[in-house]
């Protein structure tokens, strides 16, 4: 039993490291016999660190891990908020992956058909598979966050570029794989692709504007339309002309140049809501 | 406090197909908490919206924060500053409450990921969600997923806060514990409070504005409001047939809003709702509130 006791000055020092070796060790041998003077110590510990690491341990609790579609983006050094922000697109998947498996269906359906009904559905669903799912990707229709999206500085070209980027990534190989399944369509196996990507950058760069689903479906019922035209009138690969497939190029360059201009720009306010 | 108008707007008018959601409205706001009130299709939700930029009006002049949102970098701008909860709200799925906040973090420029994970978990303690921001928000009680939805307004202490009916859903506690929050940013920032809960406006709004068919019906003080029915509501032991409103009470008497000192009745203090049922002239009004 002490009846000596360590002042404030000195128990702060040594928190601080600054009591020197003799006081140090002197006060630490006390420290063993006096309990008053441990609880007074602990008093003296900066409550900052302590919050700084509990601050950390939750940062690392609460944030979400990063998918490994996010890991793979950072590492092809996408920023991280972008990659945030694809990633987010899979959870709002289940409508467009409804729409794929729906297209998907009638391009199986035109492989089994055969000849030129075969030809007839796998033209008139093969481009606007990617179509659709750019607009799917994002708009008023599908997207649960619109609203509060509309009013961030956040461009809505750049969000629905990135989660078009996710989108196309995975069903433009599929499409295009399944059309080697169709027989009999020749050229046309490859030649779809222009229309369908040019059709998807005009549906991203309108999107600045108008509802993609919108933009998709007057598209979609300009395609059929020439689809079947084009098959009442002459054939219906006349629709994947040379001619039509530079005309398709020349679109889709254009809306790219727009989609470019407007990239940087925030959304304008809509009358849609 | 600052003291130049942070929303000013000029004769907004907004149609629907037809219907008029807003006809000729003029409001200027400055720092502090305004009610919004109306019944139901009045033009609240529009009217946010249209503050929020997220929706153009037909005409009239909206200016926010001193600017005018028809140029790109105004707008940016603008929504820098702006903090908005829709009054509908969905969330995507699988996403913890954490996550979507953070999302929104992103949307609002928030790059840096550390400095962004602080803000996240700043606006989830300041809603009291903190113990709760790992669970999936769908799984969420209905006043924890609104309140989601308020945290992600807060987002960067904005100066210009609309919130569209922020406290549905969420108990008497949290709701006094949400009134805290926007009363300490209401001290800075100018707060839209659209709402059909007369007792959030009566307790936190320096100024209440009330619409009615898209046009302004009243704009002042809360106490002028509440000053309007005086001497128009009275406590008596049966309902008055000639009163706009008339329910009994959990003391067994019957509360007259807007009758004539029926016989054996005595005057009583009236509240924002009595004054807001009188000012609508009770249309529609009585049913709800009356439970």
């Amino acid at each position: 039993m002490t009846t000596w006791h360590a002042d404030d000055a000195l128990l702060a020092d040594y928190v601080a490291g600054d009591a020197g070796p003799v006081n140090g060790a002197s006060l630490e041998q006390h420290l063993l016999q006096c309990s008053e003077c441990r609880a007074r110590i602990a008093t003296h510990q900066p409550t900052a660190p302590l919050e700084l690491v509990w601050s950390r341990i939750r940062q690392q609790a609460e944030a979400p891990a990063p998918t490994p579609l996010q890991r793979v983006l950072l590492r092809l050094r996408m920023p991280e908020s972008d990659a945030l922000l694809v990633a987010s697109a899979p959870s709002l998947r289940s409508s467009w992956l409804f729409g794929l498996l729906a297209c998907m269906g009638f391009v199986v359906l035109a492989a089994k058909l055969g000849g030129n009904e075969g030809l007839a559905f796998f033209l008139l669903v093969a481009p606007l598979v990617p179509v659709a799912g750019v607009a799917l990707a994002y708009g008023p229709d599908v997207d649960p966050v619109y609203e509060v999206a509309l009013g961030t500085p956040y461009p809505a070209a750049r969000l629905v570029l990135l989660r078009t980027a996710a989108v196309l990534t995975t069903s433009l190989p599929l499409v295009a794989g399944t059309s080697l399944l169709v027989p009999g369509l020749g050229r046309v196996a490859f030649t779809w692709l222009l229309p369908a990507l040019a059709f998807s950058v005009l549906v991203l760069a309108a999107s600045t504007w108008f509802r993609p689903v919108q933009v998709a479906a007057v598209l979609g019922a300009g395609w059929a339309g020439a689809v079947v035209t084009a098959g009442i009138v002459r054939d219906l690969t006349a629709v994947l002309d040379p001619a039509l497939l530079v005309g398709y190029a020349v679109v889709g360059i254009a809306a790219a140049l727009v989609l470019r201009l407007r990239l940087h720009s925030p959304t304008p306010p809509r009358s849609l809501l | 406090m600052n003291t130049t108008a942070s929303v000013e707007l000029t004769g907004i008018t907004k149609r629907y197909r037809g219907t008029t959601a807003l006809e000729g409205v003029d409001l200027s706001l400055r720092p502090g908490i305004t009610g919004l009130l109306g019944p139901n299709g009045a033009g609240k939700t529009t009217l946010l919206r249209i503050l929020a930029t997220v929706l153009a009006p037909d005409a009239g002049v909206v200016r926010l924060l001193g600017r005018v949102p028809t140029s790109a970098e105004a707008l940016a701008e603008i929504r820098r500053r702006l903090g908005y909860l829709p009054q509908e709200m969905g969330f995507p799925r699988g996403f913890t409450g954490f996550a979507f906040v953070e999302y929104v973090a992103v949307l609002k420029e928030w790059t840096a990921r550390d400095s962004r994970h602080e803000e996240v978990r700043r606006v989830l303690d300041l809603v009291d969600l903190g113990d709760v921001a790992t669970r999936r928000v769908r799984a969420l009680s209905g006043g924890q997923r609104r309140r989601v939805g308020l945290a992600q307004a807060l987002l960067g202490a904005p100066d210009l806060l609309l919130l569209d009916e922020p406290t549905t859903g969420v108990d008497p506690e949290q709701r006094v514990s949400l009134r805290q929050v926007l009363s300490t940013a209401g001290e800075r920032s100018t707060i839209v409070l659209s709402t059909h809960q007369t007792e959030d406006v009566a307790a936190l709004c320096d100024r209440v504005v009330v619409l009615d068919r898209g046009r302004i019906l009243f704009d002042g003080s809360v106490r002028d409001l509440v000053g309007t029915a005086r001497g128009r509501v009275w406590l008596a032991d049966a309902p008055d047939p000639q009163a706009r409103a008339s329910w009994r009470t959990g003391t067994g008497r019957h509360r007259n809003v807007g009758a004539l000192a029926p016989r054996g009745s005595e005057p009583t203090e009236p509240t924002l709702e009595d004054a807001y049922l009188l000012l609508l002239g009770g249309r529609g009004q009585t049913t709800g509130v009356a439970a």
